[in-house]
């Protein structure tokens, strides 16, 4: 572990807790906030279902053999792997383009890698091989020494032996990566999770000032002070999954009808419609003391958020993946014509995200240089449209400058993809 | 729509597409065999081209020209503009540099290359796990902005590349004309080709913005010959024909030279015009209406003064227009006298279905496509000849623009555009 962070202590139950859940890697959601929860008892769920698959495969005993290998109309060099054997059939040979037919000859699902076992570095990586299942996987190495690596579902990992490339092929290879495992992002995850938390009480104060501006009739400051606390919260994008029924209530997407009138939108851009809609502050009034409350609460459900820390790797990616959805199409405006700025709000919020993420992603050789660069771009560009606090609303950009908008925030979610593939949390040895 | 409208080059004439059952399957057969003759090598000869017993659905990305111009048309298409996002002369470089690396990768086909676990995987899987080539061409063109101040471009401008001007009879869209940069993707199948549109565009995201995109079809012969357009008839019958090395550098490779800057050589201006196609309207035209307008058979293709597809128009013999009227399309955009032979040009249009306007009226017609030599001498001076033609009220160009195909890949280490910045 090379993560240095200095509060985050890593306890056992986290870890039992947190694997139960990575094992079912949180499902990207529809692109709708919130994000479905991975709660506590979706988990208590993943457990007990775990054990009961465990349970029905007591005994481990490797299938009968009828065949050598598995099905011959996998293209491949049949290679056999399972809770006993990892890698037969396979010894070495010419570096350069290789295929396997992983046959999983055990009664339990496996992952495969291909590893280099002095640098544990994983060139190739075959989830979810079932039982039975003869499962072609294609990599390019170069010379050098690999081995299989075979990690069960339910029992403990085999290595198989190691076997040499050799030959002087000059082609690109596949390039290996040290995996990125649950117990390397717990302490990212948790120090993600203090930072949101250190940020709530600030967010508290400022939907107050909100509510304060209404309930004086000062609805110029109300506005202002809408957009202080709205983009506040957008920094805080990365905490979406963990949001639940509290980011509905907060940060509802506005519906394609009158937001003003939708009886079921509530929060910022409810406030939103009717601050900039023109009405009058007695109708304001509820909704925002309703955002109050409802911070108040995210609050108090945060004190012992439960996530997976699949979350922590794709949250960078998928803030962004939002704001090119949402924002930067304009959808997600409800009247104030500051899609630009949460864009903005975003990509603070994305290089929060990815700031946990650094020591360990450097420890593998990734200094994100290239995603800073096209993060500090898009940053350059949006707050280009920032004139002194009057943000310029995107939908009234001509088309060069939409252009220009759309190409420098896609190709900055292009590369905070790989940042998701890269700490997607994978088993560790 | 200028010169008659579209086709294929003449290889039907040779019977490659006669025959043809499962369209599909049909088409690369001949095609790809005369692709690999000509797209690459226009000077070798049909004959050699036509004992190439073996067929292969894979046309050279290198040569001295493009591929997607002289090869013979594909099932699919896409047409996609781009404005160029890129921040400086570099960025524009390094992301022509990436196009043509992976279109150098997607026309030959392979296993695409390994991100291994640090990445999303380089391919979409849209073609399966090993790409096939499927008879794609990827052929990048650039407009008269991309030779505005932003990259030190002026001076490289091809000398009669321009925004294209509105015809009279036009009713241009802004939003669907022009741009930096046209790609024209085609290949057999339409998931070949969105497939590369897709691999294309995330490689150069940050450089390459989305203008406009209108997607094309080419249909097979109904029943034989050149394939027919959605007016129902056959549409590019006086094609000038491809393997014919010399009319070529006559008519579609324009040449250095004069107020030429030298890298043009190899290239070819390329126009798109998308054309709507009134079809409800149309279908409500007498037979006879309808053939008087273009001056050619609806049935079988002949020139009204003529019995088959490949007859020549016989002007001579109808001087006062009594069989092909003097104001038929035909008879307008080649009227086959000698001052008008080099003004002739290489048409390869595909058809397009856009589903329906708001009035509930199909959205279908011609993407237009013609390579010229000279644009001036040649679209430029036939579309002047077509103002008000009858045909007019039938058709509505409603997009495209003026484009210069660039010279071809020359070698592994060449790119695409890299002659403009020398």
């Amino acid at each position: 572990m090379t993560n240095t962070d200095d509060t985050a202590s890593v306890d056992e139950a986290d870890v039992d807790e947190l694997v139960e859940g990575a094992g079912e890697r949180a499902k990207r959601t529809a692109w709708r906030r919130p994000r479905v929860l991975l709660t506590a008892g979706v988990i208590g769920a993943l457990a007990v279902g775990g054990v009961a698959v465990a349970a029905t495969h007591r005994g481990d005993q490797a299938l009968p053999v009828a065949a050598p290998h598995g099905s011959a109309t996998v293209p491949g060099t049949p290679v056999t792997v399972g809770t006993d054997v990892c890698g037969q059939g396979w010894s070495g040979g010419t570096s350069g383009p290789q295929t396997f037919a992983f046959w999983n000859n055990s009664i339990q699902p496996v992952e495969v890698y291909v590893e280099d076992p002095a640098t544990r570095k994983v060139y190739l990586d075959a989830e979810n091989i079932g039982s039975g299942a003869t499962r072609a996987a294609s990599v390019t190495l170069g010379p050098g020494t690999y081995r299989f690596f075979c990690m069960p579902a339910d029992s403990d990992p085999v290595a198989g032996a190691s076997w040499r490339l050799t030959g002087d092929d000059a082609g690109p290879t596949t390039p290996g990566i040290r995996p990125v495992t649950v117990r390397d992002l717990i302490p990212a995850l948790k120090e993600y999770e203090r930072w949101v938390r250190g940020e709530l009480p600030g967010l508290q104060r400022q939907t107050q000032q909100v509510a304060d501006d209404v309930r004086r009739g000062d609805l110029v400051t109300a506005r202002s002070d809408w957009l202080t606390a709205h983009l506040h919260y957008e920094t805080l994008g990365a905490a979406y999954d963990a949001f639940g029924d509290d980011g509905d209530a907060i940060d509802a997407l506005p519906s394609a009808t009158d937001p003003a009138k939708d009886p079921d939108l509530h929060g910022f851009h409810k406030i939103e419609a009717l601050l900039w809609g023109g009405a009058p502050a007695a109708r304001i009034q509820g909704p925002a003391d309703d955002l109050v409350k409802a911070v108040a609460h995210l609050r108090k459900d945060m004190v012992n958020p439960v996530q997976s820390t699949t979350v922590i790797g794709l949250r960078a990616h998928e803030i962004i993946e939002d704001a090119v959805r949402f924002e930067l199409t304009g959808e997600d405006d409800a009247g104030s014509g500051t899609d630009l700025a949460t864009i903005d709000a975003n990509l603070t919020g994305s290089l929060e995200a990815l700031r946990p993420l650094r020591p360990i992603l450097a420890a593998r050789g990734h200094d994100l240089a290239d995603v800073d660069a096209w993060i500090a771009r898009s940053r350059r560009l949006v707050r280009s449209y920032d004139h002194h606090g009057r943000w310029t609303p995107v939908t009234s950009l001509g088309r060069r400058a939409r252009e220009r908008l759309d190409a420098t925030l896609s190709q900055t979610v292009e590369l905070l993809s790989e940042v998701a593939v890269m700490t997607d949390p994978r088993r560790s040895n | 729509m200028a010169g008659e409208c579209p086709v294929t080059g003449r290889f039907t004439r040779r019977g490659l597409f006669g025959g043809a059952v499962g369209a599909a399957a049909a088409a690369p057969v001949g095609a790809l065999v005369a692709g690999r003759a000509f797209a690459d090598a226009p000077s070798s000869s049909p004959s050699a081209a036509a004992g190439e017993s073996k067929p292969t659905d894979s046309y050279p990305f290198e040569g001295v020209h493009q591929a997607g111009i002289l090869t013979p048309m594909q099932r699919a298409a896409a047409y996609v503009s781009f404005d160029v996002t890129a921040a400086n002369r570099r960025e524009l470089q390094d992301a022509l540099q990436e196009l043509t690396s992976v279109a150098r990768l997607l026309t030959r086909g392979g296993t695409p290359p390994d991100e291994g676990l640090t990445g999303t995987t380089w391919s979409n899987g849209v073609l399966g796990p090993k790409i096939p080539a499927d008879g794609l061409t990827v052929t990048a063109s650039v407009g008269a902005s991309l030779f505005d101040g932003r990259f030190g471009l002026a001076k490289a401008k091809p000398a009669r590349l321009r925004a294209m001007e509105a015809f009279p009879n036009d009713d241009l869209d802004p939003a669907r004309c022009h741009g930096d940069l046209l790609l024209q993707i085609g290949a057999h199948n339409t998931d070949t080709v969105l497939s590369a549109l897709r691999l294309l565009t995330r490689r150069t995201r940050g450089a390459f913005a989305v203008r406009w995109r209108q997607d094309g079809f080419s249909s097979p012969p109904r029943p034989s010959g050149t394939p027919r357009n959605l007016l129902g008839f056959k549409d590019g019958t006086a094609n000038p024909a491809v393997d014919d090395a010399a009319l070529m550098d006559r008519l579609v490779w324009t040449r250095a030279g004069g107020d030429e800057p030298a890298w043009v050589a190899g290239g070819s201006y390329h126009v798109v015009r998308v054309i709507r196609m009134f079809v409800e309207f149309w279908d409500r035209v007498s037979l006879l209406e309808q053939e008087n307008m273009f001056g050619r058979s609806r049935d079988t293709g002949a020139p009204l003064t003529g019995t088959d597809e490949f007859d020549e128009p016989d002007y001579a013999l109808d001087p006062t227009g009594d069989a092909i009227k003097m104001d038929a399309h035909i008879r307008l955009a080649n009227p086959r006298t000698p001052d008008t032979d080099d003004q002739r040009f290489l048409r390869r249009s595909f058809n397009y279905d856009a589903g329906t306007d708001m009035n509930g009226n199909l959205d279908m017609g011609l993407i237009f496509t013609a390579f010229n030599q000279d644009l001036e001498r040649q679209f430029v001076t036939v579309q002047k000849r077509l103002v008000d033609e009858p045909l007019v009220d039938y058709i509505s160009p409603v997009g495209g623009g003026y484009f210069f195909a660039l010279p071809g890949v020359r070698s592994a280490d060449d790119w695409l555009g890299r002659g403009m910045f020398a």
